[in-house]
């Protein structure tokens, strides 16, 4: 099953949220929808529920237009986290299931399998007021979660979460990805994500930048070089070599751009000219270069 | 005449019928099972949304505060009056000279009337009497059944069960006085004072309208009372889904109209469950300690009263939910909550002028048909008389017609105004523009 957006379009006054977007998120991914802030993602995920309406376009699930009975089997984590602040944790995540279709006796058991997946059973007796905001985030993608959902719609997924919470996170998305869900989440901090998706969408003022598999859009095209040089921090010594061209200087390590047939050992040089070099190494372009290269 | 009346009531129900037929046969959760056209089954939308409001607010603790301290209130104020008089009152009445059990027949019979009973104390002189009035031995004295003696001399305006028993025993005593000096014979005064009144009767089967009036008047404090409050409760409620952004996890699974329908029935159940409960305590404690309330209630103002109840939060309930949605503070409650009170407060005060003038003006008979005002006005003009069946089953209709028309309105308001956050929403806006978030 494949989720299709075709060219979307919506304006909010005089702003163009979204300008004919369209990209298609097949199952058994974690694929990333990527963005800086204001680029449309939130306004494009609302649309796959129906909570904003489109000037143009439609959402296609399964190859037929999106409409309440398929919602039903979407999950939902919106940007901005909602949950009945007083409701006891096992309630609301039964609540959620209920309202997905589950019998009494069958959300009671999804929520329990749920919590604890999540690793928050202990916690399930709990006002949900009561918990820390990273136990608050995974009730609500546990919310999302419950009904083992065909597509899930995670926004900002990651947003305030540790390094523990985010790979807790990211484990649970790729299993679901891995049972055949399609995993569909946004993310503005592009190389946040580069991990945890297989596929990407970036998208910027409400078009599509470039999309496909992240293995492609980081290995596609000029290798990358990173070097770094004891006691540069602004790279001017890269920035006019043959056959490479400067992508980026990010705390002393300069990122290049390596042309096919050009001499990495003329960079070297170039390099222990400027002064003594402690890394010499090539890497995969990452998300946010790949963004700003499409950009031009 | 009465046909065409007749033909707009059934033309509506159809109306009403198939716009309900056809609401549910477009309604989008495919899995659920329906029973009954249009009403949802256990497992809907609509019924889990209504139960998760029943759920969560019975087990706050302000709901069973509140219930407990109007329960409290409630017995107060039907006790402590009974408790005060405690039974029909006993009255001591002392009796002096020769005919001392006719005196004590008359007063026996005084006492009946005015729902009491005597205990008679035979005095030995005038004198003794009023010095055991003096020391509260007895009540009233009876001198040579020509003279009754009390403590202080009777005020026009003393309604006391003694100043009661006082005047009737005097009207006795001196109609036997006058009896006995027109000359009857005992026997003929037995059967002058075995007079029974002649029935009165009206021309028409209609009671007089006072008591109906009096229903009416506490039936319209009870309406504005209910809906102003149960009214907010909803407002509130859909406020803090919102402030809580629970609500884009719940329109993402569930329509607006879903999710409203299940609050307004849940809240609608809780309230008229609370007021059937407080109701029936104060009747059945009212019975119990053998208090007045339940005496003088009309049982068709009462049935109006009760049938707009449920009408007027029907219809004010979508208003208050709708006017919920474009607001997400405490503070902000109060402002968007006086716009609506103000119908409310037009209607009652207008209908409880009318009643108490007891005059169906053109003006509250308009506002019976509104259906901002006709919860309040419809029942006043069925205390007046100035109502005839089809009128009020047209006002009804009228009503539950503008109800389904407010739902569909509401719904609108909700959809477009629950996720604009971050400020209050004016109602211009949510109408001439369309659902927008806050963030891109």
């Amino acid at each position: 099953m494949t989720l299709e957006l075709e060219r979307l379009s919506r304006r909010f006054g005089e702003v163009t949220a979204l300008d004919g977007l369209s990209f298609e998120v097949p199952a058994g991914r974690v694929f990333g929808f990527l963005g800086p802030n204001g680029a449309g993602k939130t306004t494009t995920m609302r649309a796959i529920f129906g909570l904003t309406d489109l000037d143009e376009g439609t959402v296609h699930w399964a190859g037929r237009p999106v409409g309440a009975t398929a919602r039903g089997r979407f999950g939902y984590m919106p940007e901005e986290r909602g949950l009945y602040p007083s409701m006891v944790v096992r309630d609301q995540v039964e609540y959620f299931a209920r309202l997905h279709g589950l019998g009494v006796g069958a959300a009671a058991a999804a929520a329990g399998e749920c919590l604890e997946r999540l690793g928050i059973h202990e916690r399930a007796g709990s006002k949900v007021e009561a918990l820390s905001h990273g136990n608050q985030q995974r009730v609500q993608l546990a919310v999302a979660l419950v009904h083992r959902p065909d597509l899930l719609v995670l926004d900002e997924p990651l947003a305030g979460l540790d390094p523990g919470g985010i790979d807790a996170i990211g484990e649970v998305l790729r299993e679901e990805a891995r049972r055949g869900c399609c995993v569909l989440l946004s993310s503005h901090q592009l190389d946040l994500v580069e991990d945890l998706c297989e596929s990407v969408a970036i998208i910027d003022h409400g078009r599509l930048v470039v999309a496909g598999d992240v293995d492609d859009l980081t290995t596609h095209g000029d290798r990358r070089l990173v070097v770094r040089v004891e006691g540069d921090r602004t790279g001017r010594w890269a920035k006019r070599l043959r056959g490479a061209r400067l992508s980026e200087v990010d705390g002393g390590a300069v990122r290049l751009a390596v042309e096919d047939g050009a001499d990495s050992d003329v960079i070297l040089d170039a390099a222990r000219k400027a002064g003594r070099v402690t890394e010499f190494h090539f890497e995969r372009r990452r998300l946010s270069e790949v963004f700003r290269e499409a950009l031009g | 005449m009465t046909g065409l009346p007749i033909a707009i009531a059934v033309i509506a129900i159809a109306f009403i019928v198939r716009r309900l037929r056809r609401r549910v046969g477009t309604a989008p959760v495919a899995r659920r099972r329906v029973s009954a056209p249009w009403l949802p089954n256990a497992s809907s939308p609509i019924a889990l949304a209504a139960s998760r409001e029943i759920t969560q607010r019975v087990r706050s603790r302000t709901f069973w505060v509140a219930t407990g301290v109007t329960l409290l209130a409630i017995t107060a104020v039907i006790v402590i009056p009974a408790l005060k008089s405690n039974g029909p009152a006993r009255e001591r009445v002392g009796i002096v000279g020769a005919s001392s059990s006719a005196v004590a027949a008359a007063a026996r019979a005084s006492a009946k009337q005015v729902n009491a009973t005597v205990e008679i104390v035979p005095e030995p002189d005038a004198q003794a009497a009023s010095a055991d009035i003096s020391h509260g031995k007895v009540d009233i004295a009876v001198v040579d059944a020509s003279q009754i003696l009390v403590r202080h001399t009777l005020a026009e305006s003393d309604g006391t069960t003694k100043a009661q028993l006082a005047r009737a025993l005097a009207v006795i005593l001196g109609e036997q006085r006058a009896f006995a000096a027109a000359g009857l014979t005992s026997a003929q005064a037995v059967a002058i004072g075995h007079l029974r009144p002649i029935p009165i009767r009206g021309v028409s089967n209609r009671t007089s309208s006072s008591v109906e009036q009096g229903t009416a008047v506490v039936g319209l404090i009870l309406l504005f009372v209910l809906l102003s409050q149960y009214g907010t409760w909803t407002l509130i409620g859909v406020m803090e889904e919102k402030a809580s952004r629970v609500v884009e996890v719940l329109l993402a699974a569930i329509r607006p109209t879903q999710l409203l329908t299940g609050k307004v029935l849940g809240i609608g159940a809780l309230v008229f469950t609370q007021a059937a409960i407080l109701v029936g305590w104060a009747l059945g404690l009212g019975s119990a300690v053998g208090s007045d309330i339940l005496k003088g209630t009309a049982p068709t103002v009462l049935f109006a009263i009760l049938g707009w109840l449920v009408l007027g939060y029907a219809f004010y309930s979508w208003v208050f939910a709708a006017a919920g949605s474009t607001v997400e503070r405490q503070d902000q409650v109060q402002a968007i909550a006086f716009p609506i009170t103000i119908p409310l407060l037009v209607g009652y005060v207008s209908s409880v002028a009318a009643v108490s003038s007891s005059h169906a003006s053109l003006y509250v008979t308009v506002l019976a048909y509104i259906p901002l005002t006709s919860p309040f006005a419809m029942p006043v003009l069925v205390a007046l008389h100035a109502v005839a069946w089809w009128q009020f089953l047209l006002s009804a209709l009228i009503s539950i017609a503008a109800t389904l028309g407010m739902a569909r309105l509401a719904g609108t308001v909700y959809r477009r105004a629950a996720l604009r956050t971050g400020r209050r929403v004016g109602l211009r806006e949510v109408l001439t523009t369309r659902a927008q978030p806050r963030s891109r």
